[in-house]
């Protein structure tokens, strides 16, 4: 994808890295029919620094393990990664029942035999894939243990009363972990030292005005700026624990905008983007006083997108 | 996830001084609300753009230095119109719904009508410079004389000067206008007095030192109100200098800033809202401030160290027969208790009590079979009343603790001691002994100042969980005399005036904390040491786990007494 290598350059991303990623994928070159497995990205990642530590990484045939709170990005750079590298992506979702059947495969009956069932790290070893493991903290640790044999230097998995299989050289698996004040569980030592630990630094101010003049180019830039200040606001009411981090939402904040777009006022699209993803109402109180002193709640569409 | 339960608005006032302000690691010295309670949403801001743009120590300190004259609540409005001014042409630039804000706030001024006592109780002059102010905001017209114009005028402070510039303004404004130039040195103790004299405008925080109060728990100190009349208010919560003060005695906190925070959301609501949490361990490093009382409350605190450990060594004999009864009482009871569980099954004894149910509900689940696992395991923790009402138990006390304590190492079973008293707002805590220390030796550092708000410290005990006692049941054994009071009082959510915390409320408030910790699954009994007079006190917040004891001989048999109510209570749970 031409474009986000374009970007990466316009970015400032290290030419040597960016040449490296050519590489693999001439080396690598995707099949027709997991084409389609290759994700097209809506955004772009901003953040030169952590692009190139997470190239460096992949290049280096490691795996990542991308860890941050919430709204830092870590699945916008995970698909955009897949996308840069050319691989196709499988997803995972961790949940606390996510269990080694549920990664690896399992048997399954297929109307005349029982048949094995590939799972997506089955799948993604094999096809040389992107492995997406979202969420890894939220699984049990001793359900995660199939995985070791995968992510270290053996770089296999085995299927118990199956095969094992090699992992393809170009396959690795990028793990999104995130952490909050409250209730989310450690990965144990044994997992996380077969990741690089990416810590992914929160969208600077900066960054969010590209990435909004990017995504909606005719926006009024007094506003954009105001709605940039904003969100840094709640970043910081959040960071002190006075608010949860329901309503740090980048994703909101752009959505917000997109209904904007659609002609709704300003009020009405952050109270249904950002205030009302609280639903404890002294909470609302907080954030919209935040809002409050930031953007008036009549602006319309003109104001915002004045061309 | 942090449940979060929020009441008054106090705390929504903080936040938006904080937001203006861009930093939430200071306590603001001044919130403002309107007559219905509701936060004053533009002043607040104003607070906290002037915590932005200002140093706002250095005019906190200004306002402080003319604390002691009778007109110093007047002084402090016309103040504040002018910092108004002048951080609002600082900020507007870059924020500009300022604009917007100050207008809704002049459009706000004109709606309010105040009520006759209101009337009364506000300055003239400083009501005609506000709607000098608002009028000018509006573009409306203001009947002002001369010298009224001339003050309106100096009160606009520009947006250019800085903290230097705005307090030479301030102090020219006070010089031209009143003929009065504050004094060099603080009169906080003086303006304390002034303050108590006017009714509704009582200050009282300042007086909350650790030595000097009588231990009746009976309350004479004059006492602030949250809601001030619609000008800025004195906040209710402790300040900056009372987290000093904090930090002078007790050490930095155990918990990280963002920890406290969390618990402060979670626990400082209703009643408690306002009030701040601490969590301290002995030896900390403490903080130097330039404040005699903290240095003192060290000083005796070490003395104390020194009397409790002198007042054990003559008790040695004594101490080391308790110890061993005790020892052994928590042994046979523990070990009794850990033996294997039955559990209902299919087959094995039959429960002949339960029979019919097989037939009736089908439920065949009618027999006991030997369970495959041992109750979980226990840890007992031990908390501590250090208010000033133990003043003369002190080194008894102290005793009786690690007493307990030390049995219940003995007896291989995890012990924390913890202590609670409130001071200046905080509701501190300290850890005497960890679940990992050996020895029972820093129990000794107990000592008795301060108050002691039993609800809210039950309830951070209860949230101050670490990995030493996860999946263990906790047993907590309160050392108290069952007479909660503190200066700060109850938070007034909806009343003018807000109720002391003391008496019947406090106990209710206590009854509740401790309803809440058996709620989630802690079993809670006291060791009362207090008076006949607070026996229903005890019996109100603990219900019948309990134990009187009234001389260290009954010490080993009222302790395992209780234990063993506690244990079968969680048995039969």
């Amino acid at each position: 994808m031409e474009d986000l290598f374009t970007f990466l350059e316009s970015e400032g991303v290290d030419a040597a890295l960016l040449q490296g990623v050519k590489a693999f994928r001439d080396a690598h070159p995707v099949t027709a029919e997991l084409k389609e497995r290759v994700p097209q990205p809506e955004y772009f990642y901003y953040g030169k620094k952590t692009w190139e530590l997470a190239l460096a990484a992949l290049l280096a045939g490691k795996n990542l393990l991308l860890a941050g709170p919430k709204a830092t990005g870590k699945n916008v750079l995970s698909e955009n990664l897949a996308a840069l590298f050319a691989r196709p992506m499988w997803n995972v979702s961790f949940h606390i029942n996510t269990d080694a059947a549920a990664l690896v495969g399992t048997d399954t009956y297929d109307g005349h035999a029982v048949v094995f069932r590939p799972g997506p790290i089955y799948l993604c070893a094999e096809q040389g894939g992107f492995g997406v493991l979202d969420e890894i903290n939220m699984a049990k640790n001793e359900a995660l243990a199939v995985l070791h044999a995968a992510l270290d230097f053996r770089r296999s998995l085995d299927v118990p009363g199956y095969r094992r299989i090699d992992l393809r050289e170009e396959t690795r698996f990028i793990a999104t972990m995130n952490y909050g004040y409250a209730g989310t569980r450690d990965l144990n030592e044994a997992l996380t030292s077969r990741f690089a630990v990416l810590d992914m630094p929160v969208i600077s101010e900066e960054d969010l005005q590209k990435l909004i003049s990017r995504r909606y180019p005719g926006i009024n830039v007094k506003i954009r700026d105001q709605l940039v200040k904003l969100y840094g606001e709640l970043e910081r009411k959040a960071e002190s624990a006075e608010i949860s981090d329901s309503a740090l939402d980048l994703r909101g904040l752009l959505d917000a905008i997109a209904l904007m777009e659609q002609g709704l006022s300003s009020g009405d699209a952050l109270r249904m983007c950002i205030v009302n993803k609280s639903f404890d109402s002294y909470e609302r109180g907080l954030i919209h006083d935040v809002i409050a002193a930031r953007i008036p709640g009549d602006l319309a569409r003109k104001d915002v997108f004045p061309a | 996830m942090i449940k979060k339960q929020f009441s008054g608005s106090a705390r929504r006032a903080r936040n938006v001084v904080w937001n203006a302000a861009g930093r939430y690691d200071f306590e603001p010295p001044f919130l403002a609300f309107f007559p219905n309670g509701k936060p004053d949403q533009y002043f607040n801001m104003v607070v906290g753009l002037a915590e932005k743009w200002l140093e706002l120590p250095r005019i906190w300190a200004f306002f402080e230095r003319y604390g002691g004259d009778r007109r110093a609540e007047e002084f402090d409005e016309f103040l504040w119109l002018g910092i108004e001014n002048c951080v609002y042409e600082k900020e507007l630039p870059e924020r500009p719904i300022l604009a917007d804000l100050r207008r809704a706030r002049a459009e706000e001024f004109y709606r309010m009508e105040l009520t006759r006592q209101q009337m009364e109780m506000q300055s003239m002059p400083v009501y005609t410079q506000q709607e000098a102010r608002w009028a000018q905001t509006l573009g409306r017209h203001a009947v002002l004389t001369p010298r009224e114009k001339r003050m309106a005028e100096a009160l606009r402070f520009s947006g250019a000067l800085d903290t230097d510039g705005v307090l030479e303004a301030m102090e020219a404004f006070l010089r031209e206008f009143f003929r009065y130039t504050p004094p060099e040195k603080p009169e906080s103790a003086k303006r304390a007095g002034a303050l108590a004299r006017l009714l509704l405008r009582r200050e009282h925080r300042r007086q909350d030192t650790l030595l000097v109060r009588a231990g009746t728990g009976e309350g004479d100190h004059p006492r602030a109100v949250q809601m001030k009349h619609w000008g800025l208010g004195r906040h209710a919560g402790p300040t900056e200098a009372d987290a000093a003060y904090i930090r002078a005695v007790f050490g930095q906190s155990a918990l990280t800033e963002h920890a406290l925070r969390g618990l402060e959301n979670e626990l400082c609501i209703g009643g408690d809202e306002g009030c701040r949490l601490w969590f301290a361990r002995p030896g900390q490093p403490a903080e130097a401030i330039a404040d005699r009382d903290a240095a003192e409350v060290r000083a005796s605190a070490a003395r104390q160290k020194e009397r409790n450990e002198a007042f054990l060594n003559a008790h040695a004999a004594m101490a080391q027969g308790s110890i061993r009864r005790l020892a052994t009482r928590i042994d046979t009871i523990f070990s009794s208790y850990l033996r294997q569980m039955p559990e209902p099954a299919r087959m094995g004894r039959v429960q002949s009590e339960k029979a019919y149910r097989l037939p009736v509900l089908n439920d065949p689940r009618v027999f006991w079979k030997d369970g495959e696992e041992t109750e979980p395991e226990i840890v007992v923790e031990l908390l501590l009343d250090a208010s000033q009402s133990r003043m003369n138990v002190q080194e008894i006390l102290a005793s009786e603790a690690y007493i307990i304590a030390k049995s219940l190492e003995k007896a291989h079973i995890p012990v924390r001691v913890c202590t609670f008293r409130s001071l200046r707002g905080y509701t501190v805590l300290e850890e005497l002994k960890g679940w990992s220390e050996h020895g029972c030796e820093g129990i000794m550092c107990y000592f008795a100042a301060g108050w002691n708000r039993d609800a809210l410290a039950l309830e951070a005990l209860g949230r101050l969980e670490d990995a030493g006692m996860r999946g263990k049941q906790r047993i907590v054994l309160v050392l108290t005399d069952a007479s909660p009071n503190d200066s700060t009082p109850f938070a007034a959510t909806d009343a003018l005036i807000p109720r002391e915390y003391e008496g019947a409320e406090a106990v209710k408030a206590a009854e509740d904390a401790v309803r809440s910790l058996r709620a989630d699954g802690l079993r809670v009994g006291a060791v009362f040491h207090g008076s006949t007079a607070h026996l229903e006190n005890v019996h109100q917040i603990y219900g019948h786990a309990y134990v009187r004891i009234q001389k260290a001989t009954q010490l080993a048999q009222g302790v395992s007494d209780l234990l063993l109510m506690l244990l079968r209570e969680a048995r039969t749970d």
